[in-house]
């Protein structure tokens, strides 16, 4: 069998020619195999900040605002929704502050804002992408400066900030590696600025911090929410890694979290303007872009 | 007629929407939170499954593409009925996704150009709708016959009396605008002549007289231009098969009635008005059938005038072949051509490897056999028959046509598919913090004491779950009335005595809290003693204004009872009503099997208030306390028939015979649980 294919024969024979073919094949063979594996991976990763908050605060709106440049009509929503945004030539991207005024090479940089639901029981969505170690630049936690000054609407929003920031917490204290432990930069977007009804942002940010200190508070005192009927792997009492910011304080500042590596900004705005106007973001493009 | 349109993404961004009139947004949002959310779907009596949706005055029908995640919403008066939406709806998503799917699949869409759209809705509603509106339509065309200002009103109670007038105008610029005066003055004819046969039995001219506008013009305009427009309909419009069947009968019908204006002439005193020949108007079609063309020629379906009547002859035969595809019954899954023994081999075999590894597009044959499996290990669980075909239905629904992803099985995905619609189902719209609305109900200003009331059938543990919540509001410092709402059965009050004084016993030592009893003995009515413990609690007036209330929190208990006696539970109703409790919790034991479902209903069902209206916002109860859960072990399957019946939460559980028992739900840890 061998007599009918001289090739064969010349490939095992120690000739110059089979041995340079062969170190080109071997060599080129896994550049080839790899570009081909990894031609969709080579895009880089843009930045992602991850839009959260109760329902009825405005997130779809602001993502439709922040991708298109003007506000769609929207309704609740049931799944999360991606998009791409360009930072607008108001905001300066943090690095791109040493560059001059007059340079106007580069073009402004792209983030990823993914939108979540707020409804109560479709909140797993965005907790659960806070959890693994996705690249998120920040979190923009937008609240309805209007349903605020009602008590309902303020217990709600004060819990999911509640849930939102423990959560945070935990990744901080409780991750085993080192980049677990980064710290994550919070926007409290105060929305929805232009109506009648809506607080001022510095009333909403005193009433949130209290709010989420009584939360708190009646959190440590509830039931054990374990249920496990002998099922817990650690006896230990959790009530230290349950208690938001300062152990034992009995009042909570966002300058609390601080320590946990989040730092917490609040800054008011709104997306839709009354009647003609347009909204007013500039304040939340410029978070974006120091945050960047 | 539709008032609204909308076609939205189940990311919440509306693509394109049309409204005729206008519907406040929260509408389409309740339909979103009640159905799509929380699977709140109405049910009529015989448990089946309705698809539509009502809200306020509105009906609400949809449709949803789940392979792009958009849902088509369409919204009229519940007062209508029109039998064409389901068809529109057909339509209008088969367009649609035709059009616009593929930029739909693309990742990060939130916008699209949905100009185009506008003028292949206009086009479906035209087809769709009666054949009366289509007619009719054309005659808006006419310019200043319009004009003449309603003198007689055969509707009673317009609103939008100045409607008629600007229309003419707006129409050649705006379709949208035409669309409704078109509909609206269509409403007019219709009621003009009352023996027409219309088909469409959807319009009663009373009680939807408010979209009617004021009728726009006397029989002499109605009648040239009925004219009018059955010459046009000589045009090469299509369907003008209609119009044959249509004019002799308008003809006949306009010949009985004999108008009269407002100055007593009779308005068919003009020659002109006689003159049915089509060259007198020939002036005014032509600018008419142009006006018409441009119309057409605006959609940018075609680019001459001859290919936009073409065009609309292919939307059409397009439509109609929606439509009859949509009602045929489903082809059963064309299985691919196995030649012989070879080919059934080697797709045995491909289909294996796809299942290890992933990528698989999942048919209906390949989900009911592992759903067939998953439904018999919730079963297993103890979950009821009911809401176990119901989720697998609703996996099953999810899944179809999907891809599994890289490296998963399907019986991965099924189970994935599953714990998130478990999670879903388990996790409430907004969890109870009953210490907050203590603390919130019993301070300052306008403080009162907060009433729980525990209901359930006989022997599910509702004394001793009360006297563990009671347990659990002392350690908190509040001070409990407990309530001996249980007058039947021997030794009930006893038993709450006893418990009553352990607890007092244990926050004496404790040094937290006071609790005491209120019992009238046996034989009395449970609502009157809830009522006067309130008021009891209350202590207004009784000793000057200095004495505040005497306890926080009232907890009353109540005598066990058969869900389906119907002579208890309703006296369950008048006790919700005097007693009037802030928080109703039903106890449903664990080890309970299908009764669960059952009972969970026929509790829900009875608590409504004073005007009929289920409380908590339509649900009847606030929570269920699922007790003796330590008993049971891994087949915790209740929790889900007791939501899934009635979409209220679960709040506690029990999880033992001791006062320290109590626990709150880890949605988690029962979905893991169920999954094992």
């Amino acid at each position: 069998m061998a007599t009918s294919s001289p090739w064969l024969t010349w490939a095992f024979s120690p000739t110059i020619s089979a041995i340079l073919v062969t170190l080109v094949i071997s060599l080129l063979l896994p550049v080839l195999v790899h570009s081909y594996l990894y031609r969709k991976a080579t895009a880089q990763a843009l930045p992602a900040f991850l839009l959260i908050g109760p329902s009825g605060a405005g997130k779809t709106s602001l993502l439709t605002l922040f991708a298109n440049g003007t506000p769609s009509p929207t309704h609740t929503s049931q799944e999360t929704q991606t998009a791409t945004c360009q930072l607008p030539s108001s905001a300066l991207a943090s690095t791109d502050r040493y560059r001059s005024v007059n340079d106007h090479t580069h073009d402004q940089p792209q983030l990823l804002l993914i939108d979540t639901p707020g409804h109560g029981k479709l909140r797993h969505h965005a907790l659960a992408s806070l959890t693994p170690a996705t690249a998120l630049k920040g979190l923009i936690f937008v609240v309805d400066s209007a349903a605020v000054s009602s008590a309902a609407g303020l217990t709600e929003t004060a819990e999911y900030l509640h849930d939102v920031l423990l959560v945070l917490q935990k990744k901080h204290t409780q991750s085993r590696t080192s980049k677990g432990s980064q710290g994550i930069a919070v926007l409290v977007a105060v929305n929805k600025q232009d109506l009648f009804t809506s607080l001022p942002v510095g009333l909403v940010r005193q009433r949130l911090e209290e709010e989420v200190a009584r939360v708190r508070l009646t959190r440590s005192k509830g039931l054990l929410v374990d249920s496990g009927v002998g099922l817990t792997d650690d006896g230990e009492a959790d009530d230290e890694s349950n208690w938001l910011g300062q152990y034992g304080s009995k009042e909570f500042k966002f300058g609390h979290m601080e320590e946990y590596g989040v730092e917490i900004e609040v800054v008011g705005g709104n997306v839709k303007g009354e009647g003609e106007e347009k909204g007013r973001v500039d304040g939340w493009w410029g978070w974006i872009g120091e945050n960047l | 007629m539709l008032d609204a349109f909308e076609i939205l993404t189940t990311s919440g961004i509306v693509l394109w929407r049309r409204s005729y009139a206008p519907v406040p947004s929260s509408i389409v949002n309740s339909l979103v939170g009640d159905v799509f959310i929380e699977d709140r779907r109405p049910t009529d009596a015989q448990g089946q499954q309705q698809t539509s949706y009502r809200k306020d005055k509105y009906t609400l029908k949809w449709t949803s593409a789940k392979d792009v995640g958009v849902v088509f919403v369409a919204v009229y008066q519940s007062l209508l009925h029109l039998s064409w939406v389901d068809n529109l709806l057909t339509a209008v998503k088969a367009l649609f996704m035709k059009e616009y799917g593929a930029e739909l699949k693309k990742p990060h869409t939130t916008k699209l150009n949905t100009k185009h759209f506008d003028a292949t809705f206009d086009a479906l509603v035209r087809k769709l709708d009666t054949g009366s509106t289509r007619r009719q339509s054309e005659a808006d065309s006419e310019g200043p016959v319009e004009l003449t200002p309603p003198s007689s009103s055969a509707s009673a109670g317009e609103e939008a009396v100045d409607e008629p007038p600007p229309p003419p105008q707006p129409q050649f610029k705006k379709p949208t605008v035409a669309a409704s005066s078109r509909k609206e003055r269509v409403e007019n004819y219709s009621t003009d002549a009352t023996p027409v046969p219309t088909p469409d039995t959807s319009r009663p001219s009373t009680p939807a007289s408010h979209l009617l506008t004021a009728k726009s013009g006397h029989g002499k305009a109605s009648r040239r231009s009925r004219k009018a427009q059955n010459t046009l309909n000589s045009a090469p419009v299509s369907s003008g098969d209609e119009s044959p069947a249509g004019r002799p009968s308008k003809k006949t019908a306009t010949k009985a009635k004999r108008r009269w204006d407002a100055d007593g002439f009779a308005v068919e005193g003009e020659d002109e008005v006689l003159d049915y020949s089509a060259a007198a108007d020939s002036q005014q079609e032509h600018a008419d059938r142009e006006v018409d063309v441009e119309d057409v020629n605006a959609s940018q379906m075609g680019s001459r005038t001859g290919k936009g009547q073409f065009v609309l002859k292919d939307l059409d035969d397009e439509v109609d072949a929606i439509l009859a595809s949509s009602k045929q019954q489903p082809k059963p899954d064309s299985t691919e051509g196995d030649s012989g023994l070879l080919g059934s081999a080697t797709s045995k075999l491909t289909g294996l490897f796809r299942n290890v590894v992933g990528g698989k597009t999942l048919s209906k044959a390949d989900l009911v056999q592992p759903l067939q499996l998953m439904q018999t290990h919730l079963l297993e669980k103890n979950v009821a028959r009911e809401a176990a075909e119901r989720l697998c239905a609703s996996v099953e629904a999810d899944l179809f046509n999907q891809r599994t992803a890289s490296f998963t099985s399907i019986d991965r995905t099924i189970r994935e598919s599953m714990s998130k619609a478990l999670t879903r189902i388990l996790t409430p719209t907004s969890s109870l913090d009953l210490l907050r609305d203590v603390t919130t109900t019993t301070s300052p200003p306008n403080a009162r004491p907060y009433v729980i009331s525990i209901v359930g059938v006989n022997g599910v543990g509702k004394s001793t779950n009360l006297s563990k919540i009671a347990y659990f509001l002392l350690q908190n410092q509040f001070r409990v009335l407990v309530v001996a709402g249980d007058t039947f059965r021997s030794g009930a009050v006893e038993q709450l005595r006893v418990h009553v004084r352990n607890l007092s016993e244990l926050s004496r030592r404790e040094d937290v809290g006071k609790i005491e009893l209120f019992e009238k003995g046996y034989g009395k009515d449970a609502a009157t003693v809830a009522r006067d413990a309130v008021t009891y609690a209350t202590n207004t007036g009784k000793e000057g204004t200095g004495a505040g209330m005497l306890f926080d929190v009232v907890l009353i208990d109540t005598a066990g009872r058969r869900h389906n006696d119907t002579r208890l539970m309703s006296s369950l109703t008048k006790f919700g009503q005097l007693a009037n409790p802030d928080k109703i919790f039903m106890v449903g034991e664990a080890l309970v099997g299908t009764d669960s479902v059952a009972q969970a209903r026929n509790f829900a069902r009875e608590f409504v208030d004073t005007k009929g209206k289920l409380r908590n916002n339509g649900v009847g109860m606030d929570g269920f306390i699922i007790s003796k859960c330590d008993t049971v072990g891994d087949m915790v399957g209740t929790l889900v028939s007791m939501v899934h019946a009635t979409g209220i939460p679960v709040v506690f559980l029990g999880v033992g015979q001791h006062y320290g028992d109590l626990r709150g739900l880890n949605v988690g840890w029962a979905v893991d649980k169920l999954m094992k």
